[in-house]
């Protein structure tokens, strides 16, 4: 049969933000590490000392700080341009294994390693491992098998193996090895997944596996059937080796302290407009509909928590800043209530369609359009010659003092000339 | 796919042509030239003493390659005592050291199997502002 013959390797670094922070600070080397989300909120990255210290995955800080404390267990504050170009590195790394690789997140890829024989697929993985680590640092672990859930799931068991790598190709423990994941942790099913199938009796993998085509048909989607098909080892899904362009862009970031005034919340969701229609420019894409949300956090106690969010439906599709930002700031008029504390606003871009399909509109209230793209290229241009924010438009701010907060960074940045790691000499 | 065309700069004349015009090549490109392999390698910068025995000063840029083992009298990145530091690698018989290249015994320090002490990557060249 054809798809008996592929071979998919899923490989995966382990703590990956801990790691990179490791990289260049030998002495958290063998300690318990923590990295916090982006507003120093909640637990993003654990090491596995710190994950025997019973600290979860997306805690907020607030919570494990006791256990932090008395452990010392060391805090940081992500730093995504670092763990931005170590993952570049891994994945050129990758590169140099298979051409066919697909990048699934910051951390993850799948490989295409169908040219490899059966017999060397063990001897290989290792190598990635071996390799991956000594160029850039990196723990990595890796699962292979026929199909990309299949390859997920062996990955899901070798990360807690000593040898960092599981095989199932040909494997006779492929049922033993399904039946000790957890159904919420196969990929694909999500909690609401989880809890229509735990009520069904389906508690393992390997149970899953073992479901009847038309029962599945029946009661789940799709992406449902798919997954089960892909436990049975026939692949539903392949590797997208291109990346799609997006559907959404979503900007949205948390106060560094707590923001009451309209003009401060005016100034994040410009900026966060900006940053949306620069990143959809640069995919020549346009959008149709803009949403704007803004909350308090859900974790203080004193004042009542509120969140809310307005959609735009523009009258035409555009990527122009000026334009965005104008309904993205009537839109928060809609939204914004005196008296609160805010902790986050966000935007986000939907519909995403090509550019090139520009029509007239006689509605549009962008007068002299021609100009305005031009306007927005040579801000594009500017920006990306002299620096993010070189150019931006008055009502973004200029101090931005609600700027995210960034306690315990470790300030170093591979990719950048002036915060290059530092070494002795002695 | 893009395509790269050289590009030629002199207008077509009516006297002898310039014989340099036919070896166009690009600019000289420095990552190029100094940087082998480019996930391994890392641009680190020098803090502290110098090490004039190697030309190494306060202030001046590493380059260095994870990728590559060292060799006798190689000029390493290391971790020792958790902190990253510039020694230079002595490969003996049966052993390894690490030195800050003096001759004194107190500074050898012996690379054995210990987790502790390693090589971080090899310093390929060093980058030195006058």
């Amino acid at each position: 049969m054809r798809y008996s013959k592929n071979k998919i390797a899923l490989v995966d670094c382990n703590s990956f933000y801990v790691s990179c922070e490791r990289l260049f600070n030998p002495s958290i080397i063998r300690k318990p590490v923590i990295v916090l989300s982006s507003n120093d909120g909640c637990v993003i990255s654990r090491s596995t000392e710190a994950k025997a210290l019973d600290i979860k995955m997306g805690e907020p800080y607030f919570k494990v700080e006791k256990i932090v404390k008395k452990n010392d267990v060391k805090v940081f504050s992500s730093n995504y341009s670092l763990y931005g170009d170590i993952s570049r590195r891994v994945m050129k790394t990758l590169k140099q294994f298979s051409p066919r690789i697909e990048i699934y997140s910051i951390d993850e890829a799948f490989l295409d390693l169908s040219s490899i024989k059966n017999e060397d697929l063990l001897e290989c993985g290792n190598k990635i491992r071996k390799t991956v680590l000594k160029w850039t640092g990196i723990p990595t672990s890796i699962g292979i098998a026929v199909t990309k859930t299949l390859s997920k799931a062996a990955n899901y068991v070798a990360k807690k193996e000593k040898s960092g790598i599981v095989n199932l190709i040909n494997s006779k423990q492929i049922d033993e090895i399904l039946s000790k994941i957890n159904i919420n942790n196969v990929w694909g099913v999500g909690p609401q997944l989880t809890k229509f199938y735990i009520k069904n009796g389906i508690k393992t993998a390997y149970q899953l596996k073992n479901m009847h085509n038309s029962w599945i048909k029946k009661n789940t989607n799709v992406f449902g059937s798919r997954t089960v098909m892909e436990l049975k080892g026939i692949p539903c899904t392949s590797l997208e080796i291109y990346q799609e362009k997006r559907k959404n862009c979503c900007v949205s970031r948390s106060f560094g302290r707590k923001v009451t005034k309209l003009e401060e919340l005016d100034e994040s969701i410009t900026t966060h407009c900006l940053n949306a229609a620069e990143k959809i420019r640069s995919d020549n894409q346009t959008t149709k509909r803009i949403t704007v949300f803004i909350r308090t956090s859900p974790f203080q106690k004193d004042k009542n928590y509120y969140a809310n969010s307005k959609d735009i439906d523009l009258p035409i599709k555009t990527n122009d800043s000026i334009e965005l930002v104008r309904q993205a700031l009537i839109a928060l008029r809609y939204i914004y209530r005196e008296g609160y504390k805010y902790q986050k606003t966000g935007i986000i871009l939907s519909k995403l369609n090509d550019s090139n399909i520009y029509k007239e509109n006689l509605f549009s209230s962008i007068n002299n359009e021609e100009k305005r793209k031009k306007l927005m290229k040579a801000i594009d241009y500017t920006n990306i010659k002299y620096g993010r924010q070189a150019l931006s438009i008055a009502q973004a701010g200029l101090k931005k003092k609600w700027n995210i907060k960034k306690q315990h960074s470790s300030k170093i940045d591979t990719a950048c000339f002036d915060f290059l790691p530092v070494v002795r000499i002695s | 796919m893009k395509v790269l065309l050289p590009f030629h700069l002199n207008k077509v004349g009516a006297g002898f042509p310039s014989p340099a015009t036919d070896c166009v090549e690009d600019d000289i490109d420095l990552n190029a030239c100094l940087i082998k392999n480019v996930p391994s390698t890392f641009l680190i910068r020098v803090q502290g003493k110098s090490m004039n025995s190697i030309g190494i000063h306060d202030g001046d840029l590493l380059v260095v390659d994870r990728s590559l083992n060292p060799k006798n009298f190689s000029t390493v990145i290391a971790n020792v005592n958790e902190e990253l530091v510039v020694k230079t690698f002595i490969k003996e018989k049966d052993q390894s050291f690490l030195t800050s290249g003096s001759n004194r015994a107190e500074d050898k320090i012996n690379l054995t199997e210990s987790s502790e002490i390693f090589v971080w990557g090899v310093v390929t060249y060093t980058i030195h502002a006058l």
